[in-house]
């Protein structure tokens, strides 16, 4: 038994009488006859065990926790993750006496130490050779020889490759051949699909679907009075053309890739962990979604582009996906960088592959077929990769490459010592089990992926952008599903996996997943061919027929209404107010500045203290990938909408809008209505206006155009 | 004490414009929990001791053998090294005694020493562990896991947890607020919500202000009356109407409503809330003019109104872990405890002559606690002589909320370097606070990123030894 404290000389003394004690107790008498043993094992030990230990530690437990039986003689010598359990005649070389004791970081049973009496009958009966009578039980059931069946896992939904699929009979409804899918799935319940919405209301839908902004008045009139067949066509285009358009996309992108440009952790005025230059990953990606660039490049170069491209330096801006990962305090001792490791496994299996593969870091994944070899597996590629700030410019002060201010760096990461990582038994980095060669994940891989080629990162990039690889399309597919629907056809955006939910439409991600590959993995023709749909031209109207066979619109026989991201709602509060500056790219912003103009999606994304209004409109935290936004509503929210001086200001602008806009109160409301909500007022609402403002003074009338900029109508898109 | 029920029971319902319904589908989020269910509502397993909690946090560590642990074999062996540096970092001096007397207080006889002469009084009341133990002798990560069970930033704060099982107990007012006189080390992440819904984040106040209006972003429109305001809701409410009218169905839309109602309530309610000058002199000065003696009454006045959960950081302006007594050990022990003292006895005095004491749970510690042997700097001057940082083995002190008073839990050795007996991890502080919050710790539970995540992770375990 060891015992850590040398200054405790009291316990220590205690514990050397006792066993000396026990020594001489059993010098003193001869040893029983094993029937004695056998029976001292009945009565005393085995009680214990059954009442104690077999809830976590025997077959009949849903897990073995620490690998650890105790209900079979053989596994109790052999014992479990931690070492031998039981090594009989030797108690200070028994693990389940050290835990029984509480000693040593071991404490079991984990809800309260066993009378000490009862210990000291664990300590005589390992002393006296641990007898155990009890039968061994068939090996088969033993932990080490599970054995995941690859051909059987590999036929889950998610891992098998995606197909075409021939549309199911067509009707008239729909002219892209995935409202032929929705079609079926609604006929097959005796649904049909709703009426198409508005126009207007469509307008403002899909103008805020792909550019992240409100429609002006002016193209609300425009597209209203185009009565050519294409004017649905020509209009989204001009949107996938627009400037907006690759801004509004770049957030979920961020969202994944869990964006910041500091650390959770600032120690003091220490900058050395900060990305203030982060920015540039950011304008990196805005300009890839306005070129089209294809997915699956866009996948590799943020991955590995320092290996694919090395003289094409702009593009090694994209490795802000892994450069711009949180670094942890005290990184670099061995249980905070396997924490970092864990973050790049994290974002990039969930982010792309949709798969939680860091579940596998301290045992097998419980549902999914990722043992944690694996995990190891994809570990060392990260372990093999540096975190580097490579110099802006020549000019800078550098050492070893590396610029030494972070303000004069772009954050990036670079190769460095290739190795293959031991598995960390448990998670416990001093617990180390064989070591892993680095290699992609086995259940993707019919013949085992080596990832050897330096860090291996470009052998990752390729094995996740692969046409072979059956999640990559599915799930930035699903993703890009959820920004037009507010619900992603797999419900579960970053899980493809057992917990994760089954798709509503499979055939559909399917069909649409392998034809986004076919043309070019081209995200501007997802989103041409989603918004083009009759499926997304339905209107938002809620039938209670179909809700009392649908309730939560899983076969979408209805576009759903849906309250605009903070950012939207930021964006389109500024342009009502006609404060919102357009330009393109650059630094960060704080967004709850009264002068703060430009899109929300500059907003500056700290992890340390995350903006207080970003933070109270469900801005998720940057710390780590995030799946899928929640949406909550609370009174805090509200305060910021009633009294906060950024609200005040764009008030107070949008009434000076109102006034330069001249005309009778009636014309400066209807101004009003047009410029916030895309639509003229009706009779109602232009008589409240008029009764509202009838004082004429400026303070009436910011009364009034805040109560517009704050008004449930404002968010919410039909 | 029946008139005192009655008066947080009216301080709770000040302004509630909403039945029983109406508030649980205004706090409910706009979704539904991960589960399906809502836990605000419906997560209670057992029966609760305490309904709310505060956390008087000493940032920086308190030293256990200077406060509550007494080692009288630190005299005895004065100057003598520890075989072993806890710190590895090669820093340590010999060991130090205390120079403060101990003594028996109450009749319970808790040992405490002459630091604490007003919580003396208290020592009844009382549960000192003496056997807290935790993972690592760095403030990060030991904020980290005090905090949200984590050494990474990436958990939700033990606040938020209890915010998504409980919900608040006043409509008008956040479930979970953290005092603070300007960030404290690591900041706030302390009082994040990570992965849960944005509604439990801990909503953080910088007591460094006095007015109320600073106090709370956003409390108050900078030009508009009440009655303007009232005038422009009343617009609102009728836009809205019109706007729900043409959208039948919509529950979401309800909510806006109601939410923006709530806030306009909420204007008037933490304008009360947090509203120092509405005591007395005498009670303000009971707590002390100092920051952390105005977040103990702030934190008591929160209490009163059904907030769930009151972090209380100890912080000073320009110091963002106080108790970190590197240098100047005894010195710096004195004026802090004067300071924590006076201010956690009142309020304390304040819980009990309320009759909330019961109910609220009181927590005070650190993040660790600090080495028995000494830390000098090169002048090696052993007045000016410090204590690293020390996490095997150190003290925290509980009151109310079903803890046994007059408690003195665990021990440590004769040197107080090892937690030995009745060893307390801080996974196991926060499975016995949720316990006494009615809550089961492995219960509590939030699926995300593939697994059902919980406070305490795989650990922790109930100390039913604290209960009364």
């Amino acid at each position: 038994m060891t015992l850590r404290a040398d200054t405790s000389h009291s316990m220590r003394s205690t514990c050397q009488t006792f066993v000396v004690a026990l020594l001489l107790a059993t010098r003193g008498s001869a040893a029983p006859p094993t029937n004695d043993k056998a029976d001292f094992f009945e009565s005393k030990i085995r009680p214990v065990l059954i009442e104690h230990c077999y809830e976590c530690h025997s077959d009949d437990a849903g897990l073995i926790q620490g690998g650890l039986r105790l209900d079979d003689p053989k596994a109790m010598l052999r014992g479990g993750e931690s070492g031998t359990a039981v090594m009989p005649g030797r108690p200070d070389k028994s693990l389940l006496l050290t835990a029984i004791r509480y000693d040593d970081g071991l404490e079991m049973p984990p809800d309260g130490r066993l009378d000490p009496r009862v210990v000291k009958d664990f300590e005589k009966w390992i002393k006296l050779g641990a007898t155990d009578p009890r039968e061994e039980l068939p090996t088969n059931a033993l932990p080490e020889d599970r054995q995941i069946d690859w051909e059987s896992a590999r036929s889950f939904w998610s891992f098998e490759r995606p197909r075409l699929h021939d549309a199911p009979v067509q009707n008239d409804w729909g002219t892209k051949k995935l409202d032929a899918f929705v079609f079926a799935g609604l006929q097959e319940v005796g649904l049909a699909p709703n009426p198409k919405a508005d126009r207007h209301k469509w307008i403002r839908r899909v103008t805020f679907d792909l550019t992240g902004l409100p429609p002006t008045p002016q193209q609300v009139e425009a597209f209203l009075v185009d009565e050519r067949p294409d004017a649905d066509r020509r209009l989204v285009e001009r949107l996938l053309a627009s400037p907006g358009h690759a801004e509004k996309w770049t957030r979920l992108w961020l969202d994944v890739a869990r964006y910041a440009e500091d650390q959770a952790h600032v120690v003091g005025k220490n900058d050395s962990l900060t990305y203030p230059n982060a920015y540039l990953y950011r304008q990196w990606v805005v300009g890839a979604f306005a070129a089209d660039m294809p997915y699956d490049e866009f996948v590799r170069l943020q991955l590995a582009a320092d290996i694919i491209d090395p003289e094409n330096t702009d593009s090694h801006l994209a490795l802000g996906f892994l450069g711009l990962g949180p670094k942890y305090y005290r990184r670099n001792s061995p249980e905070v960088m396997a924490d970092e490791w864990e973050d790049r496994v994290d974002t990039v299996s969930r982010g792309l592959l949709g798969l939680t593969v860091a579940c596998a870091r301290c045992h097998d994944h419980k549902f999914d077929p990722i043992p944690i070899s694996d995990y190891y597996a994809l570990a060392g590629v990260f372990a093999s990769t540096e975190m580097f700030n490579r110099p802006l410019n020549d000019a800078v002060e550098s050492k070893g490459g590396q610029a030494k201010k972070p303000n004069d760096a772009v954050h990036i990461v670079r190769e460095g010592k290739p190795r293959d990582l031991n598995v960390m038994i448990r998670g416990d980095v001093n617990n180390l089990g064989p070591v892993v060669e680095r290699a992609f994940l086995t259940v993707l891989s019919d013949e085992p992926v080596s990832l050897k080629k330096g860090s291996g990162r470009a052998d990752l990039a390729d094995a996740i952008a692969d046409v072979y690889n059956p999640l990559t399309a599915r799930v930035i597919v699903n993703r890009v599903w959820n920004q037009f629907f507010g619900k992603s056809l797999v419900g579960t955006p970053s899980n493809f996996g057992a917990l994760g939910d089954r798709p509503s439409h499979p055939k559909l991600l399917d069909d649409l997943s392998v034809r986004f590959m076919q043309s070019g993995w081209s995200l501007k023709w997802l989103q041409r061919e989603i918004a083009l749909s009759a499926t997304y031209h339905q209107s938002s109207d809620i039938d209670p027929n179909k809700q009392a066979i649908d309730a939560d619109n899983r076969l979408i026989g209805r576009v759903p209404r849906r309250r605009i991201s903070i950012e939207s709602y930021r964006d389109a509060l500024l342009s009502a107010a006609g404060n919102l500056d357009r330009s393109i790219g650059g630094t960060s912003i704080q967004p709850d500045q009264p002068d703060s103009n430009r899109r929300t999606l500059y907003s500056k994304v700290s992890r340390l203290d995350l903006n207080p209004m970003l933070a109270r409109f469900d801005f998720p935290d940057p710390n780590a990938h995030n799946a899928n936004r929640y949406e909550t509503t609370t009174p805090l929210q509200k305060l910021f909408l009633l009294n906060s001086p950024f609200l005040v200001q764009q008030a107070d602008s949008f009434t000076h809008r109102i006034s330069h806009h001249g005309g009778s109160n009636r014309s400066k409301i209807e101004f009003g209505y047009q410029t916030a909500y895309g639509r003229k007022p009706t009779n109602p609402e232009l008589e409240l206006g008029e009764a509202y403002v009838a004082e004429g003074t400026a303070e009436v009338w910011q009364q009034y155009t805040q109560t517009l900029l704050i008004s449930n109508e404002m968010f919410t898109v039909d | 004490m029946t008139s005192f029920v009655n008066r947080r029971e009216l301080l709770r319902r000040a302004g509630g414009g909403f039945g029983a319904i109406g508030l649980a589908s205004a706090l409910q989020s706009s979704r539904s929990l991960a589960d399906g269910s809502n836990a605000a509502l419906d997560g209670v397993h057992h029966a609760a001791k305490a309904k709310r909690v505060i956390f008087l946090f000493m940032n920086g560590a308190p030293s256990h053998v200077d406060t509550f642990d007494p080692k009288p074999e630190l005299a005895k062996h004065e100057g003598e090294s520890p075989s072993e540096d806890i710190n590895g970092k090669n820093r340590a001096g010999g060991f130090m005694p205390s120079p403060f007397k101990f003594a028996a207080h109450g009749e319970s006889g808790v040992v405490m020493s002459e630091l604490f002469p007003n919580l003396a009084r208290f020592a009844d009341d009382l549960c000192v562990v003496r056997s807290m133990h935790t993972d690592v002798p760095n403030h990060e990560p030991g904020l980290l896991l005090m905090q949200s069970g984590n050494q990474q930033p990436i958990r939700p704060s033990m606040g938020s947890w209890l915010s998504y099982g409980l919900g608040s107990e006043n409509e008008n007012l956040p479930a979970y607020i953290a005092l603070a006189p300007g960030l404290p080390v690591v900041g706030p992440q302390l009082w994040s919500n990570a992965f849960l819904p944005g509604e439990h984040q801990g909503i953080a106040i910088d007591t460094n202000h006095t007015d109320v209006n600073k106090l709370i972003a956003n409390i108050r429109h900078p030009r508009l009356s009440g009655d303007a305001q009232r005038r422009q809701l009343e617009l609102l409410r009728k836009l809205n109407a019109a706007h729900l009218e043409a959208r039948q169905g919509e529950p979401s839309l309800e909510t806006h409503i109601r939410s923006m109602e709530l806030a306009y309530q909420m204007q008037g309610e933490a304008s009360d809330a947090f509203d120092l000058s509405r005591e007395t002199a005498g009670t303000r000065e009971s707590y002390g003019d100092t920051e952390y003696g105005r977040s103990c009454l702030l934190g008591r006045r929160l209490l009163e109104r059904g907030v769930r959960v009151v972090q209380v950081f100890y912080v000073k302006n320009g110091s963002k872990q106080p108790w970190d007594t590197h240098k100047n050990n005894n010195d710096s022990h004195i004026k802090l405890c004067a300071d924590s003292d006076k201010a956690t006895a009142a309020l304390l005095g304040d819980l009990k002559d309320r009759g909330m004491l019961e109910d609220t749970l009181v927590i005070w510690g650190g993040e660790f606690g600090r080495t028995p042997y000494s830390q000098v700097d090169k002048s090696k001057d052993p007045k000016k002589a410090g204590r690293d940082h020390h996490h095997t083995g150190f003290s925290m002190l509980l009151a109310g909320g079903g803890v046994k008073g007059g408690l003195t839990y665990g021990a440590t050795d004769d040197f107080g370097m090892h937690a030995i007996q009745d060893r307390v991890h801080v996974h196991d502080l926060h499975a016995t606070i949720l316990h006494l919050m009615g809550i089961d710790h492995t219960r509590l539970t939030f699926r995300y990123s593939g697994r059902d995540y919980r406070l305490t992770d795989v650990h922790g375990r109930v100390i039913d030894g604290w209960f009364a």
